[in-house]
């Protein structure tokens, strides 16, 4: 497999450098701790609001790090939680009188190590709580979760909770719009082929050419079945369906719609799946308030794509318009 | 808090310490049974980067020490073994301190605490063929032969003979956590691998008591 790769070890830093370089003004790179942070925080006047995961899923969470969305995101290497001292060194430079909100996917392993930075700098005073972040509707548990996965819908959560910290919302507050959003937020996803992580350099599962895996996790792991391909209308009706039926989303309501790209599939190919998701919405009298097509929370290099819905109101609705400045701009 | 006190608590961390380099290939090959046979080279990983930063380790008290030494070992501890190893360092510096003396009594608050910290961070209890199911029991013990006024060295040994002996029953037990938790029936007939490698440090510790 064909990569730009120089020294596998070193795939995450290389990155982290090249971003920090591509954002002088607005990032802030720390190597010891893999950190990126808004290069004008900590923002003592607010909330900070902190992301971390595995790399390899791409905005997400270093690309969306400055106003409007998050003050800092420290990664671990590709597919693997960040180590604890990262994440407790992250906090405590990210500390602000109004507090610290960590905001995780629920995997196991990111879990334990927020839960004990948070237990480790409440000890030495700062105010910090933690929000787990669970939209996917694919399977209850999973191999890397007890309970659901969190996937792209964090990228609702973020937005709100970030845009409610810029307003001036407290800790409590804020964490109470994180629950509400990530309550109302369902996804699904497909993969139409395995990703190559740069360390392993061959691909992490085995998926046949005509074969597809129903609600993919972005790690890769197995979701509800494999299926033989089919046309895209089919996989549509097959990943959204379950998100619907889950909340559930019915006639007259109002949502976010996205439609990620996993990290392998053209942009023209995630337009039409938005169209044929967008149409049958409408058919079930569920009417689409904002619209997101693109990369947003990506698994390498992996073919495939995930639907999320939100279900809005006027106070999320009104927190999802709110200006963001982060590095994934187009121009 | 004694001088005592401390250097107790610091012969024990650093004979755990050295044991878990010095045992890093058996505690692998235990986990290798049905595990993924990272535990010894977690627990290596980690324990010797405390023996190296040891003595630049903050020593004001026992719970200071002992949140020093969580912080190294869930900085070097990869998986899931860094959190939960930390988090039972972290809770056994919480129970150290509220207490003025580190006595038999403040020894098994710090094994609770440490053992309910485990519990919580890593979702498990008693049953699920953890090493929960042999410190948990071995710390019961303690507490009983304290009650009935044992010696502090007879404490020691029933503690190291307990742990062992509830280590070695959880071969009965089937996987309901972890990596292992992936064999579920074929786990049946080993013994939990870091059930095994607690009752192995403790022995050490026991035995080569000051």
């Amino acid at each position: 497999m064909k990569k730009f790769v120089n020294d596998p070890q070193q795939f995450v830093p290389e990155m982290l450098e090249g971003l920090a370089l591509a954002n002088p003004d607005t990032l802030k790179y720390v190597p010891e701790y893999n950190l990126i942070m808004r290069a004008d925080g900590p923002d003592q006047g607010k909330v900070s609001i902190v992301q971390g995961s595995g790399s390899g899923h791409e905005p997400a969470h270093v690309m969306i790090v400055g106003k409007g969305m998050l003050d800092a995101a420290c990664p671990g290497d590709v597919f693997a939680a960040p180590p604890f001292d990262y994440v407790y060194e992250t906090t405590k430079l990210l500390a602000s009188p109004k507090g610290v909100l960590l905001l995780v996917n629920n995997y196991t392993g990111d879990k334990m190590v927020f839960e004990m930075a948070q237990e480790m700098s409440s000890a030495d005073g700062i105010e910090v709580k933690t929000l787990f972040i669970n939209d996917d509707v694919s399977v209850e548990d999973s191999t890397y979760t007890i309970g659901r996965r969190g996937v792209a819908g964090n990228f609702f959560v973020i937005k709100a909770v970030a845009a409610a910290a810029e307003r001036g919302a407290d800790l409590d507050e804020v964490i109470r719009i994180g629950e509400k959003v990530n309550s109302v937020t369902r996804t699904m996803g497909v993969a139409l082929t395995a990703c190559t992580p740069p360390a392993k350099g061959s691909p992490l599962f085995d998926l046949g050419e005509d074969e597809i895996e129903m609600g993919v996790g972005i790690h890769g792991e197995p979701g509800r079945r494999r299926a033989k391909m089919m046309p895209a209308n089919e996989i549509v009706e097959e990943i959204l369906g379950p998100v619907v039926k889950d909340l559930p989303f019915g006639d007259g309501d109002r949502v976010a719609l996205m439609v990620n790209g996993l990290g392998g599939t053209p942009i023209s190919e995630l337009y039409l799946l938005y169209g044929q998701a967008h149409k049958r919405l409408a058919e079930q009298g569920i009417s689409v308030g904002r619209s997101y097509v693109g990369e947003y929370c990506t698994s390498l290099d992996m073919a495939g794509a995930s639907i999320t819905l939100v279900k809005l109101d006027e106070e999320i609705e009104s927190l999802l318009m709110d200006p963001a400045e982060i590095p994934i701009r187009v121009f | 808090m004694t001088a005592t006190d401390l250097a107790d608590v610091e012969y024990v961390v650093r004979t755990l310490a050295a044991t878990a380099v010095e045992k890093e290939k058996e505690f692998g090959d235990l986990d290798a049974v049905v595990g993924d046979g990272d535990l010894g080279y977690s627990l290596a990983r980690g324990f010797e980067k405390v023996l190296t930063d040891w003595d630049s380790l903050k020593r004001d008290d026992v719970a200071t020490f002992l949140q020093q030494i969580a912080l190294v070992i869930s900085s070097r501890i990869g998986g899931t073994s860094g959190p939960l190893w930390g988090t039972a360092f972290l809770r056994a510096s919480a129970a150290a301190k509220t207490v003025d003396t580190i006595d038999g009594t403040a020894v098994v608050a710090m094994l609770r605490g440490a053992t309910d910290g485990i519990k919580a961070r890593g979702n498990a209890d008693l049953g699920d063929k953890t090493l929960l199911d042999a410190l948990v029991p071995a710390t019961d013990e303690l507490e009983r032969q304290i009650s009935a006024g044992a010696s502090p060295e007879e404490c020691r040994k029933a503690f190291a003979a307990k742990t062992r002996e509830c280590a070695d029953a959880t071969s009965k037990l089937e996987a309901k956590r972890g990596r292992a938790s992936y064999s579920g029936e074929r786990s049946i007939g080993s013994p939990d691998a870091g059930a095994v490698a607690v009752a192995i440090l403790i022995e050490r510790i026991v035995a080569d008591w000051p």
